[in-house]
């Protein structure tokens, strides 16, 4: 991490981090738009890790899966089942154990990377389509599970997930604010812990594994084993991801895992970029800029609820801007703006 | 003697076979063993006193009812015909130009929903229902032979525009149709239908239905155990087994099929001798895309056509060709069969121990199946592997 | 590479100037509240399966308040264009925003948080669905100074099993909305065996529970139920479950929107022509578009309400239709919808909420909600709905029958008249029991209140011959 051997592009890119870090950090104590804090930064958090769990698996992985939320509501419904306590007037779903918070957090998120692990050693001679197919029948299967088997779920969902957190986090529904930065905290952490992960061993055999299979098992590397163990640690970084979620919202229901959904996460890593983690969360955050703002922004000729492109709905809007980016960048935002500085690097002779 | 004695795998062989790899596998055949020998012998159904275990359902085993079981048998074949239709056009997309068109399942309800305008306004109908009595084999023609045009032209613009330029680049293509489905579903929904009856619900994407040809509504005889079949059932299969000979005669015994497949064995080498790819790949994506169309007049006048079917009917295309194999035909027939015969079977031959369980987890049943199918053979049961 | 490093940090200071503009922006886009102004939000959905709904329920709630708080529609053929000068008692009333949920959770979440926590609304009236409305009550529960009237939601759980006190809902749910239908299938048609086929799914199983609980109340027996799953592209296993028409006098159906017409042409495919008389439907026999598939094939057969009486010929109906046509007649919203007619219950209930807590909202509001509501369909009790122990609806039900009219179109008519339908029926549904399911409810013969007072209604008149 020595400064005089970071390139021009690392440079601008590490000081806008540090500068955002930073009024990320004093956001909710400067008393900015709560709504931002509560709603657009906390959700872009939690989604980031989500998509960062897919980026992950495309970028070093070479592997697109479409299990990732799935996962992420695994994780929820997990913890949901488990930390949730019924009887009359409380929630009218799933198991209700009642288990103290803090197990029930770790045995969700134990329990989800144990279900990636065995999905990916399921998955784990798939490459290509054939991968991303078993991931989405992974999908399917868990969203007619959490809907039918309605012993741990149905359709409405479990409700008022966070009136359980554990006590060291403390009641966030009094407290939002602290929901905020165990977010921004764990975006941060997952952020770190990738970029490390990537450079084990583990990390540099995986890349291996990604570009020449073949190669790598003759040189006695055990492809298998290894797109099994990144396949868990994609669903271990969903699980927190799905934590985040349940304990901001508070209901899980199928309606978080159906197809649509899926699609939604998929766009928002592909927006931000397959290529760099730090994708997913420019990507997460401008997706739900856009379903905040465009959905029913009467501000903007043309699009919003009341005069949208064609009579279309804002799904027009989301499939437009998707496909420009597309077409424009299929490696994303996170593209466009290496782009700039390739193009900088060349005019300027390489200086 | 010692020849047999040969043949007989040893210890070391037995061991070797039966590793964790094959785990998916063995469970696989293991959990269809299983279910053949419980349809055929262990089913029972309900007891008189109404106790149920875990051998009851509807129907009993295909030993102790017969007709019931060769019901069950000519629905999944006739489910499966539908499938093939709308797959097979997926798969030929798939298979030549390894272009995943997820826009599929949009350009199925486009076709759907053409389609019931055009026989409502044939039929003078006001947005309603039309009765089988009401329609004749024209009336049931006409839609389709505008529909698949339509669809095929909207194909062939999608196709150039925006998946010509970047052929070879799998994730982007599917990418790209991705979002062109998102935009169609969405434009769907503003627009279709539009005849429907006075204080009715326009636009939205509300259910409606073509209606079979009036002489289809009759039931055939097939003379064996009693089984009275519908007819229109019996045509959705004549239809299938149509698309798949005229398919197989039109890619087998025809120059522009004998380029398809040189253009699906070896792209470059067919380009470069002089073979015109680019035509090919647009007369492919256009067969393809009008398969798509024919599937939907079929299946709408079988069931209906209503928003949200698109994605229903994208994931059974990937499921039959993926689970059938990349890019061939028999692949697709083979992912067909495969697919609505768990699906139907599940849905009749689960356990009925009680209104909660099991048949209505059919869906689930099948998904877990085809997970183990494409875990121990990934390249498809017909796909070549690599 | 000097050049380069300036150029670097001008891009880093205008990203910074960025941020902060956008914060600042952010920030004040919260509008800036007057201490007396009511807020209020409209929860409904703009896209999904219920996405028509969107008109038909703003229409719905703002007739209810340019009729009884001085509102002035900003365009009477599109209710979603706004309304302005709302006020109560001199209290003024302002409708911060529209909910655009999709039937689905997720999105109900996002947009209670936006309408509730970024445009501060302190009443929502709504949500439009089922799922939602589960959301919204749970939400509810954790913040208790906020007021939620519900909009049109059929699920049983937000009054039966969760009930926070900040949640009302002055319509039945979905089961109560089938009330009577097997009571008129028992005497009527004389069914006393009957199958039933439910959409795997929260509202078929509440909608389909509401047919088992009357049909059984009354002596008759479910002798077997069929659940396929949602999204069912082929229908044929499980029509081919049900029993064979000589083994059952009749079939209900709770299947959904989607699945109607495919599940009854999967029937006649494999039984033979439909009967009228051997079905009787959910709501979804009579409305949301798949009237125009079913009614042709089955003419005669009766379908279940949804708590309004199309076509009623009261005084207090002809009243409430003309209210709602005198406000946003050019939009063509139909009266008799139960979006519309829900809604304007909701918005009116609001207003004399309201009225009577002297503009404030929270704790004082929930106290002053009307326990009693004279709903435009309310027959008994003085033409009042009345709202039980868990501020939930006891209401008048209508049973329809499919007809065809005059004029060639057919549709849904009323024809029975249910008086005083409430969420347990008759003690028969407990807080304690698990929400409705595949097993639940059971089948028990019991005394409903209404059984053998359900009254023929002819001509849009409610006539006093009971069904026998």
């Amino acid at each position: 991490m020595n400064p005089a051997t970071w390139t021009h592009q690392q440079r601008v890119e590490r000081t806008i981090a540090a500068i955002a870090l930073v009024v990320l950090i004093i956001w909710p104590a400067a008393g900015w738009s709560p709504y931002w804090a509560h709603q657009i930064l906390i959700e872009t958090f939690l989604f980031g890790i989500a998509a960062a769990s897919l980026i992950f698996l495309s970028a070093y992985g070479g592997m697109i899966s479409l299990a990732q939320t799935a996962l992420f509501g695994i994780a929820g419904v997990i913890l949901g089942n488990l930390a949730t306590s019924g009887g009359a007037g409380g929630t009218s779903k799933g198991l209700h154990l009642g288990w103290d918070p803090t197990l029930a957090l770790v045995v969700a998120i134990v329990g989800t990377t144990a279900i990636g692990l065995i999905g990916g050693a399921v998955a784990s001679r798939n490459t290509g389509i054939y991968f991303l197919m078993i991931t989405l029948t992974y999908s399917v299967i868990a969203t007619y599970t959490l809907g039918q088997v309605t012993k741990i779920g149905g359709f409405s969902g479990i409700g008022g997930i966070n009136r359980y957190t554990p006590g060291w986090i403390g009641d966030l529904l009094k407290h939002p604010n602290r929901l905020y930065y165990i977010a921004l905290g764990t975006a941060i952490v997952v952020y770190v812990l990738i970029r490390y992960v990537v450079r084990t061993p583990f990390g540099v055999s995986l890349q291996g594994v990604r570009d020449e299979p073949i190669r790598m098992s003759s040189l006695g590397y055990a492809v298998p084993l290894h797109r099994t163990l990144a396949f868990g640690f994609a669903a271990f970084l969903a699980a927190l991801a799905g934590v985040l979620y349940v304990w901001w919202s508070g209901q899980i229901a199928p309606g978080n895992v159906d197809l649509p959904e899926t699609i939604s996460l998929l766009i928002m890593a592909v927006i931000g970029g397959l290529a760099r983690i730090e994708g997913a969360w420019v990507g997460a955050f401008a997706f739900i800029l856009m379903q905040n703002y465009i959905s029913t922004s009467t501000h903007i000729p043309l699009v919003g609820f009341g005069g949208t492109l064609f009579g279309g709905s804002f799904n027009t809007v989301i499939g437009i801007i998707f496909l420009v980016v597309v077409i424009v960048s299929p490696d994303g935002l996170m593209g466009l703006w290496g782009r700039v500085f390739e193009s900088k690097r060349e005019t300027s002779g390489g200086g | 003697m010692s020849a047999l004695a040969a043949r007989i795998p040893s210890r070391e062989q037995v061991g070797s076979y039966l590793t964790w790899r094959r785990l998916p596998a063995l469970l696989a055949f293991g959990l269809i063993l299983f279910a053949l020998v419980y349809i055929f012998f262990l089913a029972k159904i309900p007891a008189d006193n109404g106790a149920t275990n875990w051998r009851t359902t509807t129907f009993g085993s295909a030993y102790h009812d017969p007709s019931s079981f060769l019901r069950v048998v000519l629905d999944s074949l006739t489910f499966a015909s539908a499938l093939f239709i709308v797959a097979s056009g997926f798969a030929l997309i798939f298979g030549l130009m390894r272009t995943v068109n997820m826009a599929h399942g949009a350009l199925y309800l486009l076709a759907g929903y053409i389609a019931y305008e055009v026989q409502q306004k044939l039929n003078g109908s006001p947005g309603i229902s039309l009765d089988t009595g009401q329609v004749n084999t024209w009336d049931w023609l006409v839609p389709l032979l505008i529909a698949a045009p339509i669809i095929m032209v909207i194909g062939l613009i999608i196709q150039q525009a925006l998946l010509r330029w970047n052929q070879g680049q799998e994730l982007r293509q599917a990418l790209i149709t991705i979002a062109v489905a998102v935009i169609i579903a969405d434009q769907i929904i503003a627009h279709f239908p539009r005849t429907v009856s006075a204080g009715a619900q326009r636009f939205g994407g509300n259910a409606v239905d073509l209606t079979w040809p009036g002489w289809t509504d009759r039931f055939v005889n097939l003379h064996v155990g009693g089984v009275q079949y519908s007819l229109a059932r019996l045509d959705v299969l004549a239809i299938g087994v149509a698309v798949g000979v005229g398919l197989w005669l039109w890619l087998y015994r025809t120059k522009t099929g004998m380029k398809i497949r040189a253009g699906v064995d070896d792209e470059k080498m067919t380009s470069a001798l002089g073979i015109n790819i680019q035509r090919t790949f647009a007369i492919a994506f256009m067969v393809g895309c009008g398969l798509a169309a024919l599937g939907a007049v079929v299946w709408a006048s079988q069931s209906n056509i209503s928003s949200g079917q698109d994605g229903q009917w994208l994931l059974n295309s990937l499921v039959v060709v993926i689970v059938g194999g990349m890019g061939s035909i028999f692949g697709a027939a083979a992912g067909a069969l495969l697919y609505a015969f768990v699906a139907n079977f599940a849905a009749t031959y689960l356990p009925s121990t009680g209104p909660d369980c099991c048949t209505q987890y059919s869906t689930i049943v099948t998904f877990v199946l085809i997970a183990l199918v494409l875990s121990f053979r990934p390249q498809g049961l017909f796909g070549r592997p690599g | 590479m000097r050049r380069h490093k300036l150029r670097g940090w001008k891009s880093a200071a205008v990203l910074a100037v960025g941020v902060v503009a956008v914060a600042v922006w952010a920030t004040s886009s919260l509008a800036a509240s007057h201490a007396a102004t009511v807020k209020i939000a409209i929860m409904t959905d703009c896209k999904g399966a219920f996405g028509f709904g969107y008109e038909l329920d703003i229409g719905g709630a703002q007739a209810a308040f340019a009729q009884y708080a001085h509102g002035k529609p900003t365009n009477r053929a599109k209710p979603s264009a706004g309304m302005t000068n709302i006020s109560v008692n001199g209290t003024s009333v302002q409708i911060v925003g529209y909910g655009c949920g999709n039937d689905t959770v997720p999105v109900a979440v996002t947009e209670t948080k936006r309408l509730m926590e970024k445009l501060g609304a302190d009443v929502m009236v709504g949500p439009l669905s089922g799922d939602e409305a589960v959301y919204v009550a749970n939400y509810a529960k954790a913040h208790p100074t906020k007021t939620f009237i519900i909009g049109t939601a059929g699920s049983e759980d937000p009054t039966m099993q969760i009930h926070p006190a900040n949640l009302f809902r002055y319509h039945g749910d979905g089961a109560q909305w089938n009330a009577g239908v097997g009571e008129i299938a028992y005497k009527k048609l004389g069914w006393r065996k009957a199958a039933i086929i439910i959409d795997d799914y929260s509202f078929g199983w509440t909608s389909g529970a509401g047919m088992i609980l009357d049909f059984c109340a009354v002596g008759g027996n479910i002798t077997k139920r069929v659940f396929p799953p949602l999204n069912t592209t082929d229908y044929a296993p499980f029509v081919r479950q049900l029993p064979p028409p000589g083994q059952v006098d009749g079939y209900f159906s709770a299947v959904g929107g989607t699945g109607t017409s495919a599940m009854l042409k999967a029937y006649e495919q494999a039984y033979g022509a439909l009967e009228p008389s051997k079905w009787i439907g959910n709501l979804f026999f009579g409305f949301l578009g798949a009237d125009k598939t079913v009614a042709p094939k089955l003419v005669g057969a009766y379908i279940g309400g949804t708590g309004t009486g199309p076509g009623l010929k009261t005084a207090q109906a002809k009243a409430y239709e003309a209210v709602i046509k005198k406000w946003y007649g050019p939009s063509k919203i139909n009266p008799a919808d139960l979006f519309v007619a829900n809604y304007y219950n909701a918005g009116w209930a609001l207003v004399q909420g309201l009225a009577k807590s002297g503009g404030q909202v929270g704790a004082a509001l929930q106290a002053a909600m009307p326990q009693k509501l004279k709903e435009g369909y309310a027959v008994s009790n003085g033409g009042y709905a009345t709202l039980d122990s868990r501020r939930q609806a006891i209401q008048d039900q209508y049973q329809l029958q499919l007809v065809k009219n005059p004029d060639g179109s057919v549709g849904p008519t009323t024809v029975a008249y249910v008086p005083g339908v409430d969420q347990s029926f008759g003690g028969l549904v407990k807080p304690t029991d698990p929400p409705y399911g595949r097993t639940v409810p059971t089948c028990k013969k019991v005394k409903t209140p209404w059984q053998g007072k359900i009254k023929i209604v002819k001509n849009g008149v409610i006539t006093s011959a009971v069904y026998k």
